[in-house]
């Protein structure tokens, strides 16, 4: 294998990062750049080509270009991630505090009985965990799939906030949590978040659902009926393979 | 309407007067910032992405040299204004600073 081709083969696993759709239309092109950027008998990228590429495909997949004409959609998709934000702060409390689970109670305000304190196993204590990482990652789902214009995404997120208010209205006029670490009485996607965290995240549900679907945004979610993708982008031909003659591109 | 930043700035002046693809984009760049801003790959490319979703710049026409893949970009309307608007802002505060600078003896030439 000469050179230039061991430096493409990497180049191309490193632009595995990008989400799979960028990479087969912009794929080839960049390949392209990052060749004519190379010296003459570099064999591997350097690091920081490397980290540009990484930290461009992670940012690609986690933040999705929403287009400025869809200023609603933007605004309830940074209100996703705001959501997620607060969710990754309780999973560091959480985490922070798991060594002594008492301390991560006191934290959120209630007390547990001894009886209750000698139940909590390494298992409860993992299915807590569980439920602080489903929130996050369902917030970062939904601000992707809502950023990239899927209306069923739109749908799904008004179902989940739909459930967390269900969760939200049972859990108030109780105090709150005493039995949080029965798993089974614990059906919703909302974890042990402290009541003020819970009404944060819940605002921040409400405030997007609600801008998911003003007037503004339907246009987004529904150009002409199609799959809302730019209009404007052509595809590109696949990947070049070493040695194969130049594909046409009409 | 928010600052743009340098390198988007940078990137849209590079097209202003003609389409260009993405090693050009960058070497015009590295000369417009007298050498200083040096765009790498990922960060162009995600920055044209999101040019391209704002419908700041649109792909002129596409080429094969030497079997690989070159896309031209071109300033879209909307990009011609932006750009425009965003230099007169620059250079209104470029001339207040001037300005002030020489009225309070500084080093401005």
């Amino acid at each position: 294998m000469t050179d230039q081709e061991h430096l493409e083969r990497a180049y191309r696993r490193l632009l595995a990062c990008y989400p799979r759709a960028f990479r087969e239309e912009n794929g080839p092109e960049i390949l392209a750049v990052l060749m004519a950027c190379a010296r003459d008998g570099q064999r591997r990228p350097g690091p920081a080509q490397a980290a540009d590429l990484i930290r461009g495909g992670l940012r690609m997949r986690l933040f999705p270009s929403v287009p400025r004409s869809a200023p609603t959609v933007r605004a309830a998709v940074r209100l996703m991630y705001a959501g997620a934000a607060v969710s990754t702060a309780n999973l560091i409390v959480l985490l922070a505090v798991i060594a002594d689970i008492k301390a991560y109670h006191a934290v959120l305000g209630h007390r547990l009985t001894t009886a209750q304190v000698s139940q909590l196993n390494t298992a409860a204590i993992t299915v807590e965990i569980v439920y602080t990482l489903v929130p996050i990652a369902l917030w970062l789902w939904m601000a992707r799939k809502n950023g990239q214009g899927r209306n069923w995404a739109r749908g799904l997120s008004t179902a989940l906030f739909g459930l967390a208010t269900l969760t939200l209205s049972s859990v108030f006029p109780q105090p709150v949590f005493n039995i949080s670490f029965v798993p089974t009485v614990r059906l919703s996607f909302v974890p042990a978040l402290a009541p003020a965290v819970l009404v944060l995240t819940w605002l921040a549900g409400a405030a997007a659902v609600w801008l998911l679907w003003r007037p503004a945004s339907t246009a987004f979610f529904k150009p002409e009926g199609l799959a809302p993708v730019p209009p404007a982008r052509p595809r590109s031909p696949g990947w070049p393979q070493p040695g194969q003659p130049p594909r046409s591109l009409l | 309407m928010r600052a743009m930043q340098e390198a988007t700035f940078l990137i849209l002046t590079a097209l202003a007067d003609g389409s260009q693809h993405g090693y050009g984009i960058i070497t015009d760049v590295r000369d417009i910032s007298g050498g200083r801003v040096r765009l790498r790959p990922g960060t162009l490319y995600t920055a044209l992405d999101r040019l391209r979703a704002d419908e700041l710049i649109g792909v002129d026409r596409e080429e094969v040299v030497d079997g690989r893949l070159r896309r031209y970009y071109r300033l879209t309307p909307a990009g011609t204004r932006r750009l425009a608007d965003e230099a007169a802002r620059l250079q209104a505060h470029a001339a207040a600073a001037l300005t002030r600078l020489n009225l309070a003896g500084g080093t401005a030439t």
